[in-house]
């Protein structure tokens, strides 16, 4: 094991424990106006008009009429409003914003504004939806001819639910005015996409946005675009105002109405002849919701990851992100992929039972090796390690004995089942996005008195980053980590080091950092202060990407990941108990032992949610129902007792001492390994996530548990 | 009404209907009492009231007269926290850190009840704390390091 | 200006309850989810003739603001009540929620109540009018209504001493803690010198109030075990046509399929 592998104290360790690190809701609110949202109550309708009370000194009201440059919020496209214009498209589309000295009347006379609407047709089944907003396809060798040639050929439609990211600190963000500009702090995994879209919302400079993320209390993707429609709206709100404005969210508008992980629907054709599957035909459809956001990279995440960890030689595969009136979509840990890699291994389970074999066996003699050519024309340049952690994870599970034993009919009050599932997550942004669109820049700045500053803004929110980075630094200068300095990132002081997401800091920042670090270690001076910066390389082993064929290296390489999963399933009442979880996970050299323990552990118990209490209810309006923790059910410390998780490790020569991305991996595959269990205990076949104790029950009874 | 706010004798003047987290964080800055949820389900607002766990979000403050509120401003100056927080670190059990506080100080009333406890005792001690981050097993790690590592303190 | 009340004895409790519309504040932990700044609460949790838990005679008598940590921790209390009340949130709301709260509340799911229907337990209810005692199962009126009068404190709840040792509990929520019943039921079976004493089962959770028919229970009640599964058929019939779950988060079929399950296993493990 590599020597930087061993845990330290985390950084930011100490401040957390007592209670006095600040999170954005902790600064004093001192000469703050409070901001509160007003949302449409209408799926889809034009606004006629909007009645205000009467306000009181010192109270207003901060709508599209004050944004003093454009009304729409930057993500990838600009159709996100920073206040509703025309028209309303679902339920939580922000109208205007209530802002004034006193939280309780401020929230008095947003209860108190009345809004007319006229209402236009709506659509909530993402099925029925006319308005596409992205679609992509590619092929793969003739999926016509292995059709033709098939000697069996199965059909399945498998669908997913959304998911909450449930962060246990809500969105929030303070925005003071400062000059023509604003200076703002909050809850943000991504300072630099808020200071460019408050740049344009505000229509200044960048350099007039400063942006700095305070420590952050959970985000897994929730907080990459959402925060900067809220400090869009800050922002506009504390120009008008003249004073900072303080705009926290509560849980239940946290809930309702932020964005979730994409439902889809999927539809998976599979050829097989003589017992290989030879072609699939796959078409994957996401709901996007209301707007665009963050949907076109998603669906490309989630299509590329559509035939899972095997080489399939011919594919065809077609990808929709459509409308809905409906919360837009976005960001949740693995970002598409969860999607089609419950679709994947659950069909892998079906063409098994089909050609009546077994499920793993099928899943091993299909796996993709070193020099395969990817789902969309790319290489799979290193070693895939997969044979050998489902080896590990069998030993540790026992899967094999307990898969044969639980597999004959079973009898009795309690059934219980097992079940596995292999995945993968492509470490970095998708495509050629770190080359044409991040960037990404790190700078170290070294002090006279020998002290190094890490200038990067990539952001800490529980992954351990600030630990990570340092460590990384500071090993490849040889200094204890106490010279290392690294703070809230800042976007007036730190160059744009990406946003932190798709699992890219340690891999792609942390290796621009080592390179800065070594280049300083050669060219240290003694005595003087220093600046060393370091810019993205794209690797030369890379098959670039390009999205108009949609064919060449999705990633630059794989982080791979192995689970198991059992349940006792009671047959009186449909509740299931997982019963044990063992994971194995290649993330490379880790760079500290605990912190990367940690986000598997977090990662798998996200994904076991995901796949079975977690479930978003909508009402006939597409409204969320679910609005506080009492109905959007997470897991307690008491829901799963036996998880476990170990590594693999498969160096990646181009990731710092050869560490791959970590944080999204460990949720990815998770949810098949569930369903797999599910199917076994209960004889029955699964198609769906979450699959609740009502469906569980339905399979008992006989009824149709789809 | 009087309390006593960790350790101090206090007079509250304001309503008896206002809620304690809210008190804490705004009157008295205790910003170590987190909000996550203000129903009663995220623990993130967990203080000690009369020596046992409850969320200040579901106390009103006529609930609190006469009684002890301790929060983690408070508890972080024990030595029995210097245990559980050297065992905290230890593991990495902390992640984002919002449900820390709480968490520690639920940690604190499992140990209290059970200077040796076992793990089903440990996480159901802890089972009115969410956590989203950890999974849950360092901290339970942890609880179960300071137990060790602490003989005597509890 | 709303106030609120901190009363220093029973007596003074019910002197402001009889003058003045004040909302009862036992545990706050139902109170606290929907505050308004404009409640006028009146705090009982620390009156002392409204805590601990003694028997007597008959009864085991538990204060109406005794908590559920309280009521768990206490040797005194029936093993039925113990695991129910175990059920019920986290430990933090186990340590502020009361009894008295939890009846107060109305709701058909709340864990405690369903044990007192299954028990024929009892509220004493004080005034300044005077006291009344009245069975749980007459207390609760439906659509969250309770017979509690406009000057009415709920100061203890009665479970009858004896014959609740053997009973089956079942709480199904959607998760392993801090989780509000889907289905629950409650089941006691009371046998003495072969014959079935006492027979009561109730359905929590699946309807505006609990499903609680002694009626149906008098059936098999005085019947020995081949006797009563005899009429175990009937017994099941009866109570299949009893309970018409209404739907919620959870869909009645599932509801009903439950409650069924959990019954038909409830008579048979007890050899029926």
């Amino acid at each position: 094991m590599n020597k930087i592998s061993e845990s330290v104290i985390k950084l930011d360790h100490a401040g957390k424990t007592s209670g006095s690190t600040w999170y954005v809701a902790d600064f004093p609110a001192d000469g703050m106006l409070f901001g509160k949202l007003v949302y449409s109550k209408k799926p889809r309708a034009h606004l006629i008009e909007i009645k205000t009370p009467p306000l009181p000194e010192g109270y207003l009201i901060v709508d599209k009429n004050d944004v003093p440059g454009k009304n729409e919020v930057h993500v990838v496209l600009d159709d996100t409003p920073v206040f509703a214009d025309k028209t309303v498209e679902f339920i939580g589309d922000p109208i205007l914003m209530v802002v004034g000295p006193v939280e309780k009347e401020v929230k008095r006379i947003a209860s108190a504004v009345e809004i007319t609407y006229e209402d236009l047709p709506a659509v909530f089944d993402m099925r029925e939806s006319e308005t596409v907003f992205f679609e992509y396809k590619y092929n793969k060798g003739d999926t016509a001819k292995a059709f033709a040639e098939a000697d069996m050929i199965i059909e399945e439609t498998l669908r997913t639910g959304r998911q909450e990211h449930a962060y246990i600190e809500t969105q929030g963000i303070i925005a003071a005015p400062d000059g023509s500009g604003v200076m703002l702090h909050g809850s943000i995994q991504c300072p630099y996409y808020v200071n460019r879209a408050v740049a344009k919302v505000l229509g200044v400079p960048g350099e007039n946005v400063r942006v700095i993320q305070d420590p952050t209390g959970g985000a897994f993707g929730g907080k990459e675009d959402f925060p900067s429609m809220v400090a869009s709206q800050a922002s506009v709100a504390a120009v008008k105002a003249g004073k900072p404005v303080r705009l926290i969210f509560d849980r239940a508008e946290d809930m309702e109405y932020t964005s979730k992980r994409h439902p889809s629907v999927n539809t998976y054709r599979a050829a097989v002849k003589d017992g290989r599957i030879t072609a699939m035909d796959i078409d994957v459809l996401y709901d996007a919701g209301a707007y665009t956001t963050l949907s076109a990279v998603v669906l490309q995440r989630g299509i590329i990851c559509a035939s899972g960890v095997y080489t399939i030689p011919n594919l065809a595969v077609r990808g929709r992100a459509v409308k809905t009136n409906t919360v837009p979509n976005g960001a949740l840990r693995g970002f598409g992929g969860p999607q089609t890699f419950f679709c994947i291994e659950m069909m892998m389970d079906h063409i098994a039972a089909k050609l009546n074999v077994d499920s793993l066996d099928l899943k091993l003699a299909h796996l993709a090796q070193e020099g395969d050519t990817t789902s969309t024309g790319g290489k799979y340049h290193f070693p895939v390690p997969l044979k050998d952690m489902v080896a590990e994870v069998v030993r540790n599970s026992d899967y094999r004995a307990k898969h044969a034993e639980y597999t004959e009919p079973q009898t009795g009050r309690y059934r219980r089942g097992i079940g596995m599932s292999l995945f993968f997550h492509g470490a970095g942004f998708t495509g050629s996005g770190e080359r044409e669109l991040i960037k990404a820049v790190a700078r170290l700045h070294k002090f006279a008195d020998g002290r190094v500053e890490i200038l990067a803004t990539s952001t800490d929110m529980g992954q351990g980053l600030k630990t990570t980075l340092t460590k990384i630094v500071a090993n490849e200068l040889g200094l204890p980590l106490e010279k290392v300095l690294f703070g809230d990132p800042d976007t007036s002081r730190m160059p744009d080091s990406g946003p932190t997401v798709a699992s890219r800091s340690v891999m792609i920042v942390g290796e621009l950092l080592r390179r800065a670090a070594e280049t300083l270690r050669t060219d240290w001076k003694d005595g003087e202060d220093q600046d060393i910066t370091e810019h993205y390389r794209e690797p030369d082993f890379i098959i670039p990407f390009h999205l108009d064929t949609f064919t060449g290296d999705a990633y630059v390489t794989y982080s791979w990941g192995v689970n198991a999963l059992e349940v006792l399933v009671d047959t009186l009442t449909g509740v299931s108990t997982v019963t044990g979880s063992w994971g194995c996970f290649d993330v490379g050299t880790i760079i500290d032992e605990n912190i990367v323990k940690g986000q598997m552990e977090g990662g798998v118990m996200q994904g076991i949610g995901y796949a079975s209490m977690e479930q978003i209810d909508s009402d006939a309006s597409g409204r969320i129902r679910n609005r506080t923790f009492s109905d959007y059910i997470i897991p307690t410390s008491m829901d799963v007792t036996n998880l476990h998780v170990c590594n693999h490790i498969a160096e990646y020569p181009a990731g710092p001492y050869g560490a791959k991305g970590a944080g999204e991996l460990p949720l990815v595959g998770i949810p098949a390994s569930y369903t797999e269990a599910m199917e076994v205990a209960l004889e029955t076949k699964i198609g769906h996530i979450p699959y609740t104790i009502e469906d569980a029950m339905k399979a008992l009874t006989g009824g149709d548990s789809k | 009404m009087i309390f006593t706010l960790n350790g101090e004798k206090t007079e509250y003047q304001g309503p008896l209907n206002a809620r304690l987290l809210d008190v804490l964080r705004d009157e008295y800055r205790l910003t170590g009492v987190k909000c996550g949820c203000k129903e009663g389900e995220c623990g993130s607002c967990s203080v000690l009231l009369d020596g046992i766990l409850v969320n200040s979000c579901m106390v009103a403050m006529g609930r609190a007269a006469g009684s002890d509120v301790v929060t983690i401003e408070g508890y972080s100056k024990t030595d029995r926290f210097a245990a559980l927080d050297k065992a905290y670190a230890s593991v990495s059990a902390v992640q984002c850190g919002f449900c820390i506080p709480g968490m520690i100080l639920a940690s604190e009333c499992v140990l209290r009840k059970y200077p040796h406890p076992t793990e089903a005792q440990i996480r159901e001690g802890i089972s009115g704390n969410l956590c989203r981050c950890t999974g849950y097993n360092a901290i339970v790690h942890a609880i179960q390091i300071a137990s060790r590592e602490g003989e005597g303190l509890w | 200006m709303v106030t609120s009340y901190i009363p220093a004895d029973l007596n003074e409790a019910l002197a402001i309850r009889a003058r003045e519309p004040v909302t009862l504040y036992g545990g706050g932990t139902d109170l606290m989810i929907e505050a308004s700044d404009d409640a006028s609460y009146l705090f009982l949790g620390k009156l002392p003739e409204l805590r601990g838990i003694r028997d007597d005679d008959s009864y085991i008598r538990i204060g109406s603001e005794c908590t559920f940590t309280e009521i768990i921790e206490n040797s005194l209390t029936p093993a039925i009540l113990r695991e129910a009340a175990s059920g019920i949130g986290g430990p933090a709301i186990r340590n502020l929620g009361t009894i008295g709260g939890n009846i107060g509340n109305g709701s058909p799911k709340a864990d405690s109540v369903l044990i007192l229907f299954a028990a024929n337990a009892s509220v004493v209810l004080k005034s300044v009018r005077g006291d009344r005692t009245v069975p749980v199962r007459d207390f609760y009126l439906g659509k969250r209504k309770i017979d509690l009068k406009d000057d009415e404190i709920i100061t203890e709840v009665l479970l009858p001493r004896f014959g609740l040792s053997n009973y089956s509990y079942t709480k199904i929520g959607a998760r392993k803690a801090q989780a509000i019943s889907r289905v629950a039921f409650a089941g006691i079976l009371d046998l003495e010198n072969g014959r079935i004493k006492n027979c009561s089962v109730a359905f929590g959770a699946v309807s505006d109030k609990v499903i609680c028919r002694p009626d149906i229970d008098a059936m098999l009640i005085g019947l020995s075990l081949p006797e009563a599964s005899e009429k175990k058929a009937e017994y099941l019939e009866a109570f299949d046509k009893a309970i018409v779950p209404i739907a919620g988060r959870i869909s009645a079929e599932y509801r009903k399929t439950v409650c069924m399950n959990l019954l038909k296993d409830f008579i048979e493990k007890n050899g029926i």
